[in-house]
């Protein structure tokens, strides 16, 4: 069985991003960047069809230069090629040009099935897989957290998520797109060194240029534009409570109870 | 008018469908004021005629699909049925629930009408006639206001925030047919429920979770003490879910429960839109967390930034002090 997977290389989790100074993007100035954590998963779940079907596993991401580190973790988990869309000029945000860019490069390549994350950590749209799948004309579950293939009869049955514990059983025909929802499988450890080793493997380079996707519509005319990014408001509310642990429980506690809550 | 008119895509399955339908309503109700159309509704499931005809109470139009093909949901029917009500509506809006089944069919739409999609929006803003939409981005720690240049608009609505509005229309019901999907190729085989286990901490008044901020498995145990200190029930993130350390039924969040205690405690929790989704509307929230960025002290009463393996055992301990025997498990 052959399994395409998608990467995405994100602003890391554990930081909020400064705005740059238009109001409409963040900064990347000495932001750190990671997979994104849905993606993580989307990876194990390859790796782990592939152990029951045999094949391979690609693993494919679409952004800047820096976004090849994406490949090198997801050789270090094994995957078996890995192809970088190489986009300097919209680095990989664009979920227009994602799209026409995935289907470009995943047409040349043969699949039974494609993962993608369920949804990307940095615009939260969940969009880019059923995008793909409208793009290719091939079928598309969401939320999927338990897949049973039976590549032989261009099959298979998964599981997805419905919200609030309800799940749905679901049989769809392959090729397929299916997006994983976290914890389909227990992310398993990926050693630095594997990383490192891994960086002198082969990255098959693409650039959006050489795609010859046509670019009007991509930018001020796209489907959605950011007018203005913001920090959340609290409204003044949140009373930050202060001193050493001892004495910050001490005054939460004795707010609660005040406020009749305890 | 054509053109003004707004849809919004109820649900009629379970888990989230109430939420999610009043959410709409009152959104839709906004809109169709300042936008002088109708309010729609589609209204897709099987068996679904008294859900329809209380829908009827609060919009122009119920569209039913009425069907045993969609028992179960069929991203494939749903879709097809969606496309055609709009595609004939031709309407300016149309919103979704941002649920399994929203987040599923929204995009699925958009796709086919080569339009854009703005998910998980909280707030709408309407100025001189022009829409724009407040969503999240950055694992919350970032808003955008966004604006889309195609019709239809197309949105998914975060739930809650809303009250239930008073049925104020009287509309009609019009059935609408659904035929069988030519070459289906997803085929719903059956829905299951989540297995009884006994647990509600939806019912509890007091709930303390822990997130991945916890580290070990064995710190939990803080949460717990805590909990049960407080006379309260433990619950947790998603993450603590997959790890394989609980069942669904102490995780909080969109695909958890949701939760409205008098009291949220969120230990190492970050903040993430989808754990909010689950615990926003608790009374009274406090977050213990290293990170003072976390997006959750944006949903705060009370914050302390630390290490919760330092402060949550003193809080026990102080609770402990302060409740004495007030626990009403030590009384019995
Ligand atoms: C469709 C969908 C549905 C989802 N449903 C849910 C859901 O129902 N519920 C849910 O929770 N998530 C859900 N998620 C996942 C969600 O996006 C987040 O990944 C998850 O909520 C993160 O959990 P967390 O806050 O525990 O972990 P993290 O985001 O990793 O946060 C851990 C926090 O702990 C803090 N921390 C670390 N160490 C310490 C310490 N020693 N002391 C104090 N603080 C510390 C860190 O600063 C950090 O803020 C869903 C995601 C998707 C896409």
């Amino acid at each position: 069985m052959k399994i395409v997977t998608f990467a995405k290389h994100v602003p890391s989790s554990v930081v909020t991003p400064r705005i740059a100074h238009s109001g409409d993007r963040i900064d990347e100035d000495g932001l750190s960047h990671e997979v994104n954590e849905a993606d993580l998963y989307a990876i194990e779940e390859a790796l782990y069809q592939r152990s029951l079907h045999k094949g391979s596993v690609t693993a494919i991401t679409i952004g800047p230069g820096r976004a090849k580190e994406a490949l090198h973790i997801a050789y270090a988990k094994g995957v078996d090629q890995a192809i970088q869309v190489v986009d300097e000029a919209l680095r990989g945000v664009n979920p227009v040009l994602n799209v026409m860019a995935a289907a470009k490069v995943v047409k040349k390549l043969e699949y039974d099935m494609i993962f993608a994350g369920i949804q990307a950590e940095d615009d939260l749209q969940g969009q880019f897989g059923i995008g793909l799948a409208e793009a290719l004309g091939i079928p598309a579950v969401t939320a999927v957290t338990e897949i049973r293939a039976s590549p032989g009869e261009k099959v298979a049955t998964v599981m997805r998520e419905l919200g609030g514990g309800f799940k749905e059983e679901i049989e769809v025909d392959l090729p397929c797109l299916l997006t994983i929802q976290f914890g389909i499988r227990r992310l398993r450890y990926t050693p630095v060194m594997a990383i490192v080793r891994s960086r002198s493997r082969k990255i098959e380079q693409v650039t959006v240029e050489s795609l010859a996707i046509p670019t009007e519509g991509l930018q001020g005319n796209a489907p959605l534009r950011v007018m203005k990014l913001s920090y959340p408001e609290d409204g003044g509310r949140c009373e930050l409570i202060r001193g050493s642990a001892e004495e910050a429980a001490r005054k939460l506690v004795h707010k609660l109870v005040e406020a009749g809550v305890v | 008018m054509a053109g003004a008119d707004v849809i919004i895509v109820c649900e009629a399955g379970k888990g989230q469908t109430e939420a999610a339908n009043t959410r709409l309503i009152a959104i839709g109700e906004e809109l169709t004021r300042h936008c002088s159309g109708r309010l729609l509704c589609l209204l897709a499931g099987h068996d679904i005629g008294t859900k329809a005809a209380e829908l009827s109470r609060h919009v122009d139009e119920v569209c039913v699909a009425d069907s045993p093909l969609l028992a179960n949901y069929n991203p494939e029917a749903h879709l097809k049925i969606a496309q055609t009500l709009v595609e004939e509506l031709q309407p300016r809006v149309v919103l979704f629930g941002h649920t399994f089944i929203g987040m599923d069919l929204a995009p699925r739409l958009a796709s086919r009408l080569g339009v854009g999609v703005a998910s998980n929006c909280f707030d709408v803003r309407i100025e001189n006639d022009a829409l724009s939409f407040m969503r999240p981005m950055y694992r919350g720690r970032i808003n955008a206001r966004v604006v889309m240049d195609f019709r239809p608009i197309i949105v998914t609505l975060q739930l809650g925030g809303a009250e239930p509005p008073a049925a104020g229309r009287a509309g009609t019901v019009r059935r609408i047919d659904v035929g069988p999907v030519e070459n289906a190729k997803i085929k719903p085989l059956r829905t299951i429920e989540p297995a009884p286990t006994g647990i509600d901490i939806a019912k509890a008044d007091i709930v303390v979770a822990g997130g991945r901020g916890i580290g070990e498995k064995q710190n939990f145990t803080l949460v717990a003490e805590l909990a049960e200190a407080l006379g309260g029930v433990p619950a947790c993130s998603r993450p603590l879910v997959d790890m394989g350390w609980f069942g669904t039924s102490h995780q909080v969040g969109l695909s958890g429960n949701t939760v409205k205690p008098k009291l949220y405690i969120a230990c190492g929790i970050s903040g993430a839109v989808e754990h909010l989704h689950g615990m926003k509307e608790s009374k009274t929230i406090v977050a213990i967390n290293k990170d003072p960025d976390a997006p959750i002290f944006k949903v705060a009463h009370y914050g302390v930034v630390g290490d919760l393996n330092e402060i949550v055992p003193q809080l026990t301990r102080e609770v402990r002090a302060v409740r004495g025997g007030k626990d009403p498990r030590r009384e019995t």
